[in-house]
């Protein structure tokens, strides 16, 4: 709780600064109740504040943490905030100071133009290009404003109100043969449009075409390549293939019911997907969980960490050559998944968690395979380093290849991992404790080279801190209930519906309706598995949510890749992307 | 089609006329047409295409990896390259972005090619109902074998296996349905795994409590 208030009273001075330099292009200051300031800014402004805060405020904001835009048309409860019909919002993250702060410009029709920031932060760009794709707004200036996640041909905005939502709602869909050549002639990369050229003073550059199935790509992702013999050129990674929507579906779904949808964001994830989500909408409700609900959720979290962490170790093996590690690790995943079926009753989405609590109580008898797997894996860990870890040619394969620094990494967004291999010791959960991870004993494993070595022994190493809390978890469990007593608690305590008709009522409305949860606006943040993943919540004051902003970890690693795989060799390629564990639902969404 | 396996050694030529002399004729030599002979050998060597889309494909590779071992069921070649599969598992949501790659990609499969639709998502959009996602794999491909869940557990995926290579062995392609100059051919649906095992199912009085391990 201390460092909440530290973390405030560093932002509240920090206003106060911006307030008295940029008096003019200040037009409101709010703070909701995750206490994180919101300024809202003039556009002409915008440019100038940020380049302030990049650079020379006393907090300098290193990571464009997020950046997206709010369709504010239809929005009821708007108090304290400008005319405005659409709002961009960026999210600034200090990681010396370790404070956020929001920044918002309204944009009114039918100006739907802003300067870009591309330039100050590299990591806005892939960000501004969704803005443009999902909301039609212009950003002057950006380098190539294209679609990013829709196909080329595509018409319209999904993410504004007046968009329809569902695949039903709209044409049937059909493919015939014409209009298949019409939307692959759409998808051909043309290097001119990335500034490219066909050919140097002395060779002529072959364009390659990875992907948008290829098995390296772990799902489906494009990259296309310009190289030199086999020596990378540059590269334009192309995403968008596993768009589905899961923005949208939150303004669809009602707060409960977009619990499961949440756990498909990062497949690998399951239902560490849910905390972030149900910890905003517990901030929103003002609902306090028992102790046992968050040591329940910090297990079953890092059960998943080290579900995740296992499929990437086995398949960052087998995509530098090694194949049989991942026979190996699929052994020890399985195991896991065992343990979490036998809790949730599903192994890879249960959707487990809920609004102020989890789906049940722990079964009888659940922690004896627990303790096994916890006794059984640091023999088969030490088994795995020598086979892939200290193992000379992968050492080859991935020592020096792909190497960023921890200043490029924030430029880029980079979180996780990936970041920690660089150096830096950021974990948010020693930074910013949630959850109760302030009561666990564990370490943040880090590296040095911040190479694609180092990112696997990273997350190797994880593995061995997960079991750690793991295990804190189990000889601690706290006795207690596993949901809270608050009225806004989904679904109601069976217990409290038949005292009286009010009563009844009430809880026929949370099980029909859902919660209703009071107006305003929210960010929760997790160190998830595979980086930073944040949910930005807007409510509307109704039974679901208004704008769903799902800030995910991924997106920002794949960005980066044309920086730190250029002059390497295809194969080296192989190997960058196998160690920045992706998924593609995590980066389209 | 039907055969066996006898130790070569082991059998003593008999009489002819007698009954041990057609036993050993039927151990001997085998008999069928050509085109059960060529469907059994179909059955037995299906090589999936190495593809999958989202959530589903983690699901499909565990089937494939220690535990599951898909290899129990000749079906573990797992090719990279369309060209040399004849069977591909749409595993994973199908988007309206990757539809026109993954028509193209089955045009590309060797005939004749299969299709296994993996998952609430390939099946009907499941619950993607949402502008992205095309409502079902069988919107612009012919599918021979649905597998419901989401995603469905490896052992699900396997027995989606087992049942189409059952309905190789039985079938001549197509599987489904064409209509040519000559004829209309229509094979009758298979019957739903759940119609089939609902008997079954509902005479179940007693369902394990998730409150015990």
């Amino acid at each position: 709780m201390e460092s909440t208030t530290l973390l405030e009273m560093g932002s509240a001075d920090l206003v106060e600064e911006l307030s008295l330099r940029f008096d003019d292009e200040i037009v409101a200051v709010q703070r909701y109740c995750d206490g994180i300031p919101v300024l809202w800014l003039s556009r002409s402004g915008l440019r100038q504040v940020l380049s302030y805060l990049r650079t020379d405020a006393s907090l300098c904001f290193e990571m464009l943490f997020d950046l997206t835009a709010i369709d504010e048309r239809v929005r009821t409860n708007r108090q304290g905030q400008p005319p405005s019909d659409f709002t961009v919002t960026y999210h600034l993250m200090s990681f010396s100071e370790n404070c956020d702060i929001r920044l918002k410009v309204a944009l009114l029709q039918p100006d739907l133009s802003i300067p870009t920031i591309s330039d100050l932060w590299p990591n806005a760009n892939w960000y501004e290009r969704e803005c443009w794709d999902m909301f039609g707004i212009q950003f002057t200036g950006h380098p190539n404003l294209t679609r990013i996640m829709l196909p080329p041909t595509w018409k319209g905005h999904p993410l504004r109100k007046d968009h329809p939502a569902r695949a039903t709602e709209m044409e049937p869909y059909s493919l015939l043969q014409e209009q298949r050549e019409v939307e692959q002639e759409a998808l051909r990369f043309k290097p001119e449009e990335w500034g490219m050229r066909r050919e140097s003073a002395t060779s002529e550059f072959m364009f390659l075409n990875l992907g948008p199935n290829h098995p390296s790509v772990h799902g489906v992702f494009r990259i296309a390549l310009q190289l030199d013999g086999e020596i990378l050129i540059d590269a334009v990674p192309d995403i968008g293939y596993h768009h589905r929507g899961a923005e949208k579906m939150g303004e669809r779904q009602s707060w409960h019911t977009y619990i499961p949808y949440t756990d498909r964001v990062d497949y690998l994830g399951g239902v560490m997907n849910n905390l972030p989500y149900v910890m905003a909408l517990e901030q929103m409700a003002g609902i306090v969980v028992p102790e046992r609900v968050k040591v329940i959720r910090v297990m079953l979290c890092e059960l998943f960490r080290i579900a995740s962490h296992l499929l990437f170790y086995g398949t960052y093996a087998q995509d530098v050559g090694q194949l049989s590690p991942v026979f190996y690790m699929f052994v020890e995943r399985e195991r896991v998944f065992n343990i979490i079926e036998s809790i949730c009753g599903a192994r890879m989405h249960p959707g487990w968690f809920r609004i102020g609590g989890v789906a049940q109580d722990l079964p009888r008898g659940w922690d004896k395979a627990i303790r096994e797997l916890l006794d059984f894996m640091p023999a088969r860990l030490k088994d795995y380093d020598g086979m892939v870890l200290n193992n000379g040619i992968v050492k080859r394969r991935t020592q020096g290849v792909g190497v960023y620094t921890t200043r490029q990494a924030l430029d880029w967004g980079v979180t996780g991992a990936g970041l920690r291999a660089t150096g830096m010791e950021w974990d948010y959960r020693k930074q910013r404790p949630y959850s109760g991870y302030e009561n666990f004993d564990f370490e943040v494993p880090i590296a040095v080279n911040g190479d694609c070595y180092d990112r696997c022994a990273v997350r190797v190493e994880e593995i061995r801190q997960s079991l750690r809390i793991i295990r804190q978890c189990v000889d601690n469990m706290p006795p207690g209930p596993y949901k809270s007593e608050h009225p806004l608690t989904t679904p109601p305590l069976k217990e409290k519906s038949k005292l009286d008709i009010e009563t009844l009522i009430n809880h026929f409305l949370s099980v029909s309706w859902g919660p209703v949860i009071p107006p305003g606006e929210v960010t929760m943040c997790i160190e998830a598995t595979k980086g930073l993943n944040s949910y930005y919540l807007v409510s509307d004051g109704g039974t679901g949510s208004y704008r769903t902003r799902i800030r995910t970890p991924s997106f920002a690693h794949l960005q980066m890749i044309p920086q730190i795989s250029r002059g390497f060799m295809v194969a080296d390629l192989i190997a960058i992307i196998a160690s920045i564990d992706f998924v593609m639902a995590d980066v389209d969404r | 089609m039907s055969w066996q396996l006898e130790r070569a050694d082991e059998a003593k030529s008999p009489t002819p006329g007698s009954s041990a002399f057609d036993d050993y004729i039927r151990r001997n030599v085998m008999m069928t047409r050509l085109e059960d002979m060529v469907a059994w050998g179909r059955k037995n060597s299906l090589w999936p295409f190495n593809f999958g889309l989202s959530c589903c494909y983690v699901e499909m590779a565990t089937a494939l990896t220690s535990r599951h071992d898909l290899a129990r069921f000749g079906s573990e070649v797992i090719r990279g390259s369309p060209r040399q599969a004849d069977m591909i598992v749409i595993a994973g949501t199908v988007f309206r972005k990757m539809a026109p790659v993954v028509s193209l990609l089955y045009e590309q499969l060797l005939e004749p090619r299969w299709v296994i639709s993996m998952g609430s998502c390939a099946n009907s959009g499941g619950m993607y109902d949402i502008y992205s996602v095309v409502q079902g794999v069988d919107k612009f491909l012919p599918v021979d074998v649905y597998v419901s869940g989401c995603p469905p557990r490896p052992e699900a995926l396997l027995q989606g296996l087992i049942l189409l290579q059952e309905s190789i062995g039985r079938e001549r392609r197509p599987l489904s349905w064409v209509i040519n100059d000559q004829q209309i051919y229509r094979k009758t649906p298979d019957p739903v795994q759940r119609d089939l095992r609902r008997a079954d199912r509902i005479a179940a009085t007693e369902i394990r409590s998730p409150d015990e391990l």
